[in-house]
């Protein structure tokens, strides 16, 4: 598998700690919020243009890609992701890695912030300890 | 989750994020926290096997990187020629984020210093950002 190095997650880690360490968790919120209007601007344009099939392609090619084990379960024009092995929790409690003390708060925050900017909503519960968490995706009330 | 194969971009605008706002120290000093705290297992590769350590951690990590570059390992030498590094060419070639100038800079900040607390001197010689080339080059410190 090309170009899927998966240290890079402790590093991230380490990002997240070192920005709640130094200014606290509002600057953390600015900062993976931004993230909608940045690294994160193709996802939101493919979820304005398509919808909810846009997010289960782009979590489905992620969780490919770096071995994690998900479920769907979808209902009510809400799509419901499980996921059962969190790679980036797996990969640094095998290694050592210091966990950033709120690590899966980011993906709250990331996922919140991309559907907000495509007119969908988010939300995202998990057990960091155990690597698990599911996520929710639905359209916006108008 | 922020997946592996996204995160350059957000490290680089985590860099410009921090920059903004702490200034240029407080993001040098994320850069030795990471070298202090989060490389440890290169640290361990070299305190075990030295040059050799060194030529088996860039192996691995490079190696799933992508890119393209050469390694010379010599008995008392040890150098990477970066030719296209793929962190670089994601910031500054794929168009996703707005690059990050001094992207490049956080490697002479990550290696050297490390390397010197393990008794190497290393030079980090960023050629061209903007085209992913640069050289890392090592050697034994001999009294």
């Amino acid at each position: 598998m090309s170009n899927v190095h998966k240290d890079f997650h402790g590093a991230l880690s380490f990002g997240l700690q070192f920005l709640d360490d130094a200014y606290g968790p509002e600057d953390v919120q600015d900062f993976l919020g931004g993230l909608a209007d940045t690294v994160y601007k193709p996802l939101v344009n493919a979820i304005r243009l398509r919808g909810l099939d846009a997010l289960r392609e782009h979590w489905q090619t992620v969780f490919d890609l770096e071995d994690g084990e998900i479920e769907w379960h979808d209902a009510d024009g809400t799509l419901e992701l499980h996921v059962l092995r969190c790679p980036a929790i797996t990969h640094m409690q095998a290694h050592g890695y210091a966990i950033a003390d709120h690590f899966c708060e980011h993906t709250r925050i990331v996922n919140e912030a991309v559907c907000r900017a495509a007119g969908y909503e988010a939300e995202v519960e998990y057990d960091q300890a155990q690597g698990r968490c599911v996520q929710r995706f639905r359209r916006a009330a108008p | 989750m922020i997946s592996c194969t996204e995160f350059i971009w957000v490290y680089s605008e985590l860099f410009r994020f921090i920059e903004a706002r702490g200034g240029e120290e407080q993001l040098i000093a994320f850069w030795k926290g990471i070298a202090d705290e989060f490389l440890g297992n290169l640290r361990q590769y070299v305190e075990e096997d030295g040059l050799e350590g060194m030529h088996r951690y860039w192996s691995h990590t490079l190696g799933e990187e992508g890119g393209r570059h050469t390694m010379t390992l010599y008995d008392d030498l040890f150098v990477i020629d970066m030719h296209e590094c793929p962190s670089a060419k994601l910031i500054f070639q794929s168009g996703r984020v707005e690059p990050y100038p001094k992207y490049c800079e956080h490697c002479r900040w990550l290696y050297p210093p490390l390397l010197k607390k393990l008794g190497y001197e290393a030079e980090m010689d960023v050629i061209d950002c903007e085209r992913g080339r640069c050289r890392l080059t090592v050697r034994k410190i001999t009294e």
